[in-house]
């Protein structure tokens, strides 16, 4: 078969304005790193008011001084209040845990965000790698519709199908339309922004520095507030093109914020691995003998020095690093043998956890690795988790995350609509 | 890359073809944004990460206008080079009795209660594994061999090392306040290993500050409340 470039190139632009890709892959990402940071937060809860708060030896004081310098946004600016800390501590505990079971994941995954930016901007000096990658992983999940699958929308979603698929479509019409506790959270956040602006410092004004060069902060969270309730409107009121309209652009924005995901995942790797090519260190093959020598990275020294023993082992473990990381981008050419080194790669993280004793870094670099599992693994761990418990009901008809379609939409909304339909099982983002 | 559902797709009214022209127009925009989008901010990331090349170092300033402060990243671990060295960070208070007599305590090594608190820990707090140790490359990053700082950071980089040190020697005691601190820290190069030839010399290098005053200001905030 030949296939014409203008015809690839409209298909894959079917194909990216057709369907949210990975849906299982961003799903577990959503799960993985909120997960990574609630139990890093819940561990460091004896310790929050040393790392954030007023206990600081990295005072709000001078944390007020750098941010007037680099303007990095955190909700802690706000107010040297210990209980606006406070609240703000169990805000992020609260939207994470939240993000993690997927209830409102639009909403959560915006708040998540602010929750990461405030507590890791207000102290700068305080994280590591593993902070960096929730960082920018909290950024770049806003725009993700990570709760297609494996959260409380999608369970919703299953269950408004069932109830409409039994006849009940009125009561499921007036429900899903209405979405009381939806509508509410959409008020709630609404006015808390309208606060923030009224009582917030520089970083809520509209002109003033943002995410992005030009992109303030207000304008970025009234924009994700606006497409809210644009998109509950739309399905409220002008359910035929409009609707299909949004729901491509939605497509496309979570395919384009996955491929920068797995683009961040690939220069993470890169940068570790190319830079090493040149230490001389990890030339001569002792590289990893000397990290198992530093007393804040030896949790069990007897362990790290074992292992730093022998020489053979040191070297093949060194240089089998830096080839790993330089060869992992170039692998994703060809599925299997990316398999295999994402599977080399999530167990040296797994050893990294324990001898450096780093494991929420180590968790955080294992999650954005499984970004890049086949579909089919992670299904069948699907099929493994449903032997568990018996089967509450069909949980196949799964709808995109903000707004969950059933098929007696599919059916009421006509072909126009075809790409918000889930495509089948069969679907491949990676590899 | 051709999979079935490209195949199961071309059958079925999938993409924009079954939209009218102008929602095709709108949905083609969000393609050339999104499009563009992804790859400034790709090609961004990718400078920032990047050794300091040709293009990046004609743009530094955008490019650094984009990252910071919300995509600034640093992936070198252990590179180019592992750290070969252990850096301890050591602080004395010089405390004044009721008599108007000082005295200074003996150096407490502060990175070394850092490291009693690590070992054995499956999971160390960031208080104990990244507060001490990053403030002083924070410190060394942002002094000259004077200890001379630069600018606004190395200002607050002085006073944060301060603040950390006071709040682990404590505020006074015995009930003797702490009127001024010192620290020094102590670099101690790790032997080569055992089946290696080089001879490294592992005599530990001291770098010893001058005494600090210590104000209000750098005593935790809580206690002054």
């Amino acid at each position: 078969m030949t296939t014409s470039p203008t015809r690839s190139l409209s298909r894959a632009l079917a194909r990216v304005t057709g369907a949210s890709l990975g849906p299982y892959q961003t799903a577990l990402l959503r799960i993985g790193l909120s997960f990574t940071w609630l139990c890093y937060l819940l561990r460091e809860w004896p310790n929050r008011r040393e790392l954030y708060g007023p206990d600081a030896p990295w005072s709000w004081r001078m944390a007020h001084e750098l941010i007037g310098d680099n303007h990095a946004f955190t909700a802690l600016m706000w107010s040297d209040n210990p209980a606006w800390f406070e609240t703000v501590y169990a805000l992020a505990i609260v939207f994470s845990a939240l993000l993690m079971l997927g209830w409102r994941t639009r909403t959560m995954s915006v708040l998540s965000m602010l929750g990461v930016l405030s507590l890791q901007n207000r102290s700068v000096f305080i994280g590591d790698g593993g902070d960096n990658v929730v960082h920018l992983m909290a950024l770049y999940m806003v725009l993700t519709r990570c709760g297609q699958v494996w959260s409380l929308d999608a369970r919703r979603a299953a269950r408004l199908a069932r109830e409409s698929a039994d006849g009940d479509a009125r009561g499921r019409a007036d429900r899903d339309a209405w979405d009381v506790p939806g509508i509410a959270l959409w008020t709630v956040c609404g006015l808390g922004l309208v606060l923030a602006q009224v009582l917030g410092d520089d970083s809520m004004t509209w002109t003033g520095e943002g995410p992005l060069p030009g992109l303030s902060w207000p304008v970025t969270l009234w924009g994700l507030w606006a497409v809210q309730g644009l998109w509950w409107a739309v399905r409220r009121h002008a359910p035929g093109e409009p609707r299909a309209v949004l729901d491509a652009l939605a497509h496309l924005t979570h395919n384009a914020a996955l491929l920068v995901i797995m683009a961040e995942v690939c220069l993470i790797y890169a940068t570790a691995g190319w830079y090493k090519v040149q230490g001389s260190r990890w030339q001569d093959g002792t590289a990893l003998f000397y990290p198992m020598h530093i007393d804040y990275f030896s949790p069990w020294p007897w362990l790290s020095h074992a292992l730093a023993a022998s020489s053979l082992v040191v070297l093949l473990l060194s240089y089998g690093t830096v080839a790993v990381q330089v060869a992992f981008p170039f692998t994703l050419l060809n599925r299997r043998v990316k398999n295999v080194l994402l599977v080399v790669m999530m167990a040296e993280h797994l050893g990294i956890a324990v001898l450096l004793g780093l494991p929420f870094f180590s968790l955080a670099m294992i999650v954005a690795d499984a970004v890049f599992l086949p579909t089919s693994f992670l299904r069948r761990l699907e099929g493994a988790r449903r032997l568990l418990p018996p089967a509450r009901g069909r949980r196949e008809p799964v709808g995109p995350c903000p707004a969950p379609r059933t098929p007696a939409e599919e059916e009421a909304d006509g072909p126009a609509d075809a790409p918000a339909a889930v495509p089948g099982p069969g679907r491949r983002t990676v590899g | 890359m051709e999979t079935d559902e490209a195949r199961e797709r071309a059958g079925g009214a999938a993409g924009p073809e079954g939209l009218s022209l102008p929602a095709r127009v709108v949905v083609a925009l969000g393609v050339a944004v999104v499009t563009l989008a992804v790859t400034v901010h790709l090609a961004m990331m990718f400078l920032h990460v990047a050794p300091p090349n040709t293009v990046s170092k004609r743009h530094a300033a955008e490019i650094d206008d984009y990252v910071y402060p919300e995509f600034e990243q640093n992936w070198k671990f252990f590179a180019p080079n592992p750290l070969q060295q252990n850096v301890a960070v050591q602080a004395r208070a010089e405390l004044t009795g009721a008599d108007g007599r000082t005295t200074v305590t003996p150096w407490a090594d502060l990175s070394a209660r850092d490291g009693a608190d690590i070992l054995h820990n499956p999971v160390p707090s960031h208080t104990r594994q990244n507060e001490l140790r990053r403030a002083w490359d924070f410190y060394a990053g942002t002094h000259d061999a004077q200890e001379r700082p630069s600018g606004l950071r190395g200002r607050l980089a002085e006073q944060y090392v301060r603040r950390i040190a006071l709040s682990r020697l404590g505020a006074s005691q015995d009930g003797r306040p702490v009127e001024r601190v010192q620290v020094r820290s102590v670099t101690t190069p790790i032997a080569p290993p055992p089946w290696s030839d080089e001879k490294a010399d592992t005599k530990p290098v001291y770098r010893v500050l001058g005494w600090w005053p210590v104000t209000t200001a750098d005593l935790a905030e809580a206690r002054n409340r």
